[in-house]
């Protein structure tokens, strides 16, 4: 499964009358007759964008998890799909840190709010104080 | 805290009893997301699955977030899989991944490189998981088809074709045995009646039969007696002339071996050119003299050289001129 798109040189959502001109323009005869077959007819091109985006995905899935020389990521698949390896994405990471957020007491602008709120809370305690023993 | 800045899926996560039953749950619903066409069951078989799983919440939101192909909880719950799972204990998880992706024919496209992504993930070799395909399924792992060439899709359009063709032909046949049962219905009634007439013909045709043949055997009897006769006949005039043949041979012998002289020098020569004896005929001298002509002859020994074609054929030379001699010669007339 190569990336017709990409060897054509125009975008995956390219409109039919783009991809016309880039079939046309193109040198190589074997490129050009596999997507005169497969991206001029309506319904084969559909298939092949659902595949194309699956791929995509797993080509960006594979560059996030560090899979992007695996044994099953082989040939044109391989070669068309993959992308540079990009390891600094972690969606755990991400989930974790926002956990230690949420541990710490919520998001930014709560954090900027605490002093403030530190402060109140003493207030009240040293006026509760102060009540009570004037009450006594 | 607002509850929006979590997506659906890891809140899900986080509320799970077992975050990686839970990514499990999640890649099996994406396997189900990317098949060409989903079974009911395969929905049955997930929720039976979920059942023995430990996660503790309802599978839907899950199918939810695979239908939307959304790629950030996905890598979330591969990073979740990748980190508990590695090799041998992922096996399981990946023979109900091919089971799910299976169920209604091949995999699809797209779940060929989910499995294979899938494999990649939790450190299955590519030998490791056709054995496992092949433990599932029952057959070989097939490598996954390429729709970005044009042989692809004229393969598919004539399968289809043929498939269509198979459909009309198979109800073509099946009307086609209707006829012949109709058809052998009544051909097997007449038969009935027809036997009764036959057996009766057959009865009479074998009287016939009988008789005619005890004739054709008295007929046949005397034909042979007469044949061995004629035969007998015939055998005794062959031995009586071969005996008379004999009688002339020896009596020729006789006269052979003690009126003839001995052969003049130059004949025995060409006698013994020709591997005969002084009492060799006209035609065992012809016959030998063909023989050694054909052997020796020159143009036999063209390919082995000048030297070999020159001894032959000087030992040609003298075959055909001892030959010469003797059918000149008045003994062998």
């Amino acid at each position: 499964m190569r990336d017709l798109y990409k060897r054509l040189g125009v975008p995956a959502d390219a409109s039919p009358e783009t991809l016309d001109t880039a079939i046309e323009a193109c040198r190589h005869t074997a490129l050009r007759q596999d997507a005169d077959a497969v991206l001029r007819i309506p319904a084969r091109r559909e298939a092949y964008d659902q595949l194309h985006a699956t791929l995509g995905d797993l080509g960006r899935l594979r560059a996030r998890l560090g899979l992007t020389h695996a044994p099953h990521w082989q040939d044109d698949v391989a070669n068309d799909f993959s992308q540079d390896s990009d390891r600094s994405l972690s969606r755990h990471q991400e989930l974790a840190d926002k956990l230690d957020a949420l541990v710490a007491g919520g998001d930014t602008s709560a954090a900027s709010r605490r002093p403030w709120r530190w402060a109140a809370a003493l207030l009240g305690a040293a006026l509760l104080g102060l009540l009570a023993g004037a009450w006594l | 805290m607002p509850p929006s800045s979590f997506t659906p899926f890891e809140l899900l996560l986080l509320k799970s009893r077992n975050q990686t039953d839970t990514a499990a749950l999640l890649m099996l619903a994406w396997i189900l997301a990317n098949k060409a066409r989903a079974l009911p069951e395969d929905r049955d078989y997930l929720d039976t699955l979920a059942g023995d799983f430990h996660h503790g919440h309802a599978l839907a939101p899950l199918i939810e977030t695979a239908a939307t192909q959304d790629m950030a909880a996905i890598q979330l719950a591969a990073e979740v899989l990748q980190k508990d799972w590695q090799g041998e204990p992922a096996h399981p998880f990946l023979r109900q991944a091919i089971a799910l992706a299976t169920s209604g024919g091949p995999p699809s496209h797209r779940n060929h490189h989910v499995l294979r992504f899938l494999a990649d993930l939790l450190g299955v070799a590519p030998g490791a998981l056709s054995a496992l395909f092949k433990s599932v399924t029952g057959q070989p792992l097939p490598r996954p088809e390429d729709p970005s060439r044009a042989g692809y899709w004229a393969e598919r359009e004539h399968r289809h074709q043929r498939r269509a063709h198979a459909d009309d032909t198979a109800q073509a046949r099946a009307e086609e045995d209707a006829r012949h049962r109709r058809a052998s219905e009544t051909r097997r009634r007449e038969e009935a009646e027809a036997r009764a007439r036959r057996q009766a013909e057959e009865e009479a045709r074998r009287r016939d039969e009988q008789t005619r043949r005890h004739r054709e055997r008295e007929r046949a009897d005397r034909a042979r007696r007469q044949r061995e006769r004629a035969q007998q006949r015939r055998h005794e005039e062959e031995a009586a002339r071969r005996r008379r043949e004999q009688e002339r041979e020896r009596q020729r012998g006789q006269e052979h071996d003690g009126t003839r002289p001995p052969p003049s020098f130059d004949t025995a020569h060409a006698l013994r050119v020709l591997g005969l004896d002084d009492r060799a005929s006209r035609g065992e001298i012809k016959r030998a003299y063909r023989r050694l002509a054909q052997l020796h002859h020159p143009d036999r020994f063209h390919a082995q050289g000048e030297s070999r074609m020159a001894l032959a054929s000087r030992q040609f030379q003298r075959i055909q001129k001892a030959y010469e001699h003797l059918m000149q010669d008045a003994r062998f007339v």
